[in-house]
C-alpha cells in the first residue's frame, strides 16, 4: 500500500514540474497557432540563467525566477517581433523551420559558452527529505512543485483578470474582432511569446535544481511539453497542469509497475490514444469557444 | 641593362643556386601522415567528444611541434589530423568516413559512443582501413569479426571484471548486488557484463533496472531498492544520470553498503554537486597521471598532463589520455611495421605490445583491449578526490566499506 501511495505521490510532484515546463508552448500554440520548437532551449536558457545568477550573487537559486523571467521575457518578446512573426507573414510553416532553426544554432552557441559537460544547481536543501507517513518526500522536489503551482495560479490569474490577460484571450479567440477594437495583434503576439518564454525560463529554474542538464536536453523538454498540450489541452494553465500531472502520473506507475524503461512507450501510447478520441485534449481548446 | 632588370636577374639567380638546397628541406616537411576521422563536438555525445578530439589534438600537437615529426620507415612526418564533428550522429558520422575513405585516407580514429564507432568501424572494416578508436567498448563492435579495428578498452562485458575482484576482497565480504542501466547499447551491454562477472563471483543479484534513454526520475527505481536493498548498487548508466541517482538517493534517504557508479564521479562537476556526499562512491577509472607507464614519446603520464595543460584548460579525463594514446599506437605500430601500407600497419596492431602514457597496449584477436592490460582501475572518491583503490599495484588508497550513511557523511 505504501509503494503505490509513494509512487503516485512521486507522479504528482514530477507532474506539477512538467506543467510547469509546458506551459509557455501551450500558450504560444492557443494564441499564436504556433508550435515553438525551441521551447526547450528557452528553458534550458532559464536553467543556465539561474544558475550564473545565483553563483555570482551567493542567493538560493529560487530568488532569480525574476530576474530571469525578466531577461526571458524580453528576449521573447524580441524573438517573436522581429523573427517568427516575419516568418509566420511568409508561410504558416516557416515559423516550425524557424524555432526550430534557431533551438539548433542556440544549442551550439551554449555548448560554446557553457560547454557540453553538465550542470546542476545545488540548492542548500538540495539533499533535504521529509516524511508524511509511510511516504517520502525529496524536499527540493517539493519546492520546485511549490513554486510550480504558485506560477502556474498566476498565470491563470494574469490571463483572467488583467487588461494584457483580457487582450490575449479576445486576440486568441476573435484575432480580426481584436483588431477592429484597436488592438496591436502583432505586439499581443509578441507580449504572449514573451510571457511564454518567461515562464520556460522559471520552469528551466525549476527543473535546474531537481536534474543535471546540458545543453543538448533540449529537445527532451520541447517533446514533453507537446505531449503535455497533446494530453492537457491547448492554452491555458489548468490544461497543462492536468496534462503535466496526468504525464508524471503515468510515468511513475509505468516505471514502478510495469518497468523504469517503459515510461515513454506509456506515454505515447496515452498520446496516439487521446490524439484519436480527444483530438482537443482532455480540457479542449481554452480559446476555442468564439472561433 | 637597367638596374630593375639587373635587380630582377641576380634575384631569380640566387633563388635558382638557393633551390637544390632548399628543395630536399622542403620535401622532408611536407611529408604529412593523415589521420580521418568524425569526433562529437556537439549533440549528445560532446561532453566527452570534446575531451577525446583534446587528447588527439593533444598528441598530434606535441608530436609534430615539439618533436618535430615522427620517423618512420627512415623518413620523417608531421601528422595531419582529419577530424569533422559528427554532431553524436551516426548517420553523419557515417557519411563523413565514407567520404574521407573516397578521398584516399588510409587510417581512422574513432568518435566517440558505441552507436557511432559501430557503423563507421562496419565501413572502414569493407574499405580495409584501419580504425583504433577508444570511444566503443560495445561487444557488438568486437563480436563481427572485424579484422581492422582496436579499441583502448576490453569489450563492454569484460569491463566489470576489475570491479567485482576487488568486491570480493571487501571485508566483510559483500553478498548481494542490483544493477541500474539506461536502454542503449553500450548501458545494456554492460549491464550484462556486471551481471556475468558477479554472478561469477557468487553475488546474489537482487534486482536488475533497466532506465530510459532519457531519465527525468528514478524515485520508483529507488523506492524498489528501499523496498529490497541490496549490499552493492552498481548502477552504468549516463554521468547525467549517475548524478540523478545519487541525488534522489541522498534526498530520500536510500542507503546501500556501497554505490558504484560507471561514468560520473570521474568528473570534477559530479563530486563538486555532490559535495560531502560523493564520499566513498566507486566508479571505473582507466588512467591518472600516476599511471606507472613509461611512454616513448611523452616519457610518462605525469609528463602527458603537464604538456596536455599548456594546451588546455579543460580538465583532463581519461578519455583524453586514451585518444592520445590512439595516435601513439598507430606511430609506434607503423614504425614496427616500418610502412604505412594500412596491411602491415594493421598486422604490427595485431602484434602490439608496448607502454604508452595512457596504459600496456595489447589487443585481443577480435581487437578490444586485452582485459588485464587495458581493464582499468577502480577509483573511489575519498575526502573529494577520486582514489585508485584497485589493482594492488595501482592503487592510492584502501577501499572505504561499508560506506557511511547519507546522513553521516561528514
Amino acid at each position: 500500500m505504501s509503494l503505490i501511495v509513494q509512487t503516485l505521490s512521486d507522479g504528482l510532484v514530477l507532474g506539477g514540474i512538467y506543467a510547469l515546463s509546458a506551459v509557455g508552448f501551450s500558450l504560444i500554440f492557443g494564441v499564436l497557432h504556433v508550435i515553438n520548437l525551441s521551447h526547450g532551449i528557452l528553458v534550458l536558457v532559464g536553467a543556465y540563467l539561474a544558475l550564473i545568477v545565483s553563483t555570482a550573487l551567493g542567493v538560493d537559486p529560487m530568488l532569480t525566477i525574476p530576474v530571469v523571467m525578466a531577461v526571458l521575457f524580453a528576449f521573447g518578446y524580441v524573438y517573436q517581433r522581429f523573427l517568427i512573426q516575419r516568418a509566420v507573414d511568409r508561410s504558416p510553416l516557416g515559423s516550425m523551420l524557424l524555432t526550430f532553426g534557431v533551438a539548433l544554432m542556440l544549442q551550439n552557441v551554449m555548448i560554446w559558452v557553457f560547454s557540453p559537460d553538465m550542470k546542476s544547481i545545488t540548492p542548500s536543501y538540495a539533499f533535504a527529505s521529509f516524511h508524511l507517513g509511510l511516504v517520502t518526500f525529496d524536499a527540493v522536489r517539493v519546492s520546485a512543485l511549490a513554486a510550480s503551482l504558485v506560477l502556474l495560479t498566476l498565470l491563470a490569474v494574469l490571463l483572467k483578470y488583467s487588461a494584457l490577460g483580457r487582450v490575449i484571450r479576445a486576440t486568441a479567440q476573435q484575432t480580426l474582432a481584436a483588431q477592429l477594437c484597436g488592438v496591436n495583434v502583432r505586439h499581443v503576439y509578441a507580449l504572449t511569446f514573451g510571457v511564454s518564454a518567461a515562464f520556460a525560463g522559471a520552469a528551466g529554474i525549476v527543473i535546474g535544481i531537481i536534474l543535471p542538464f546540458s545543453p543538448n536536453d533540449e529537445a527532451l523538454w520541447t517533446m514533453n511539453a507537446f505531449v503535455v498540450v497533446v494530453l492537457g489541452g491547448v492554452g491555458s494553465p489548468a490544461g497543462a497542469l492536468l496534462g503535466g500531472l496526468l504525464l508524471g502520473v503515468v510515468n511513475t506507475l509505468t516505471a514502478q509497475y510495469i518497468g523504469p524503461s517503459f515510461p515513454n512507450v506509456t506515454m505515447f501510447l496515452l498520446l496516439v490514444l487521446l490524439l484519436l478520441v480527444r483530438p482537443n485534449g482532455l480540457l479542449g481548446n481554452a480559446f476555442s469557444a468564439s472561433r | 641593362m637597367r638596374r630593375r632588370d639587373v635587380l630582377l636577374t641576380a634575384g631569380l639567380g640566387a633563388a635558382a643556386l638557393a633551390a637544390p638546397a632548399l628543395r630536399p628541406a622542403r620535401a622532408q616537411a611536407t611529408k604529412t601522415l593523415v589521420i580521418g576521422g568524425s569526433v562529437p563536438l556537439t549533440g549528445a555525445a560532446a561532453e566527452t567528444g570534446l575531451n577525446v578530439n583534446n587528447g588527439y589534438i593533444t598528441a598530434a600537437t606535441y608530436l609534430n611541434d615539439v618533436l618535430g615529426g615522427v620517423e618512420i620507415a627512415g623518413e620523417k612526418y608531421k601528422i595531419e589530423l582529419k577530424l569533422f564533428d559528427d554532431a553524436s550522429d551516426p548517420a553523419r558520422a557515417t557519411t563523413l568516413i565514407q567520404r574521407q575513405i573516397d578521398a584516399g585516407t588510409d587510417f581512422f580514429l574513432g568518435s566517440f559512443g558505441s552507436n557511432i564507432v559501430l557503423p563507421t568501424a562496419a565501413i572502414t572494416e569493407r574499405a580495409k582501413k584501419v580504425m583504433v578508436q577508444t570511444g566503443g567498448g560495445s561487444d557488438a563492435i568486437f563480436t563481427r569479426g572485424f579484422k581492422y579495428s582496436f579499441g583502448m578498452f576490453p569489450r563492454a562485458t569484460r569491463q566489470f571484471a576489475a570491479a567485482s575482484a576487488l568486491f570480493k576482497t571487501l571485508k566483510p565480504t559483500p553478498a548481494t548486488y542490483s544493477v541500474i542501466y539506461n536502454n542503449d547499447a553500450f548501458s545494456k551491454t554492460a549491464g550484462e557484463g556486471v551481471k556475468l562477472s558477479c554472478d561469477a563471483a557468487g553475488f546474489k543479484r537482487l534486482d536488475q533496472y533497466e532506465l530510459p534513454g532519457k531519465v527525468t526520475d528514478v524515485s520508483s527505481v529507488l523506492a524498489s531498492i528501499r523496498a529490497n536493498t541490496p549490499d552493492l548498487l552498481v548502477c552504468v548508466v549516463h554521468d547525467q544520470d549517475s548524478l540523478l541517482i545519487a541525488r534522489q538517493m541522498v534526498a530520500t534517504g536510500t542507503n546501500v553498503k556501497l554505490l558504484f557508479q560507471g561514468l560520473g564521479p570521474q568528473l570534477a562537476s559530479y563530486r563538486e554537486a555532490l559535495g560531502k556526499y560523493s564520499e566513498a562512491v566507486l566508479c571505473s577509472t582507466y588512467w591518472d597521471d600516476s599511471v606507472p607507464y613509461k611512454d616513448p614519446f611523452f616519457g610518462s603520464a605525469k609528463k602527458f598532463h603537464d604538456y596536455y595543460k599548456t594546451k588546455f584548460t579543460r580538465p583532463i579525463a581519461y578519455h583524453v589520455s586514451g585518444a592520445a594514446a590512439c595516435i601513439e599506437t598507430y606511430v609506434i605500430a607503423m614504425q614496427n611495421a616500418k610502412s604505412l601500407n594500412p596491411e602491415a600497419v594493421r598486422e604490427a596492431l595485431v602484434a602490439a605490445d608496448f607502454d604508452t602514457q595512457y596504459a600496456h597496449i595489447k589487443f585481443t584477436p577480435e581487437g578490444d583491449g586485452e582485459p588485464l592490460s587495458l581493464g582499468g582501475m577502480i577509483g573511489q572518491v575519498q575526502k573529494g578526490k577520486l582514489e585508485t583503490v584497485f589493482p594492488e599495484k595501482a592503487k592510492s588508497a584502501e577501499a572505504v566499506y561499508p560506506a557511511p550513511a547519507w546522513d553521516k557523511k561528514a
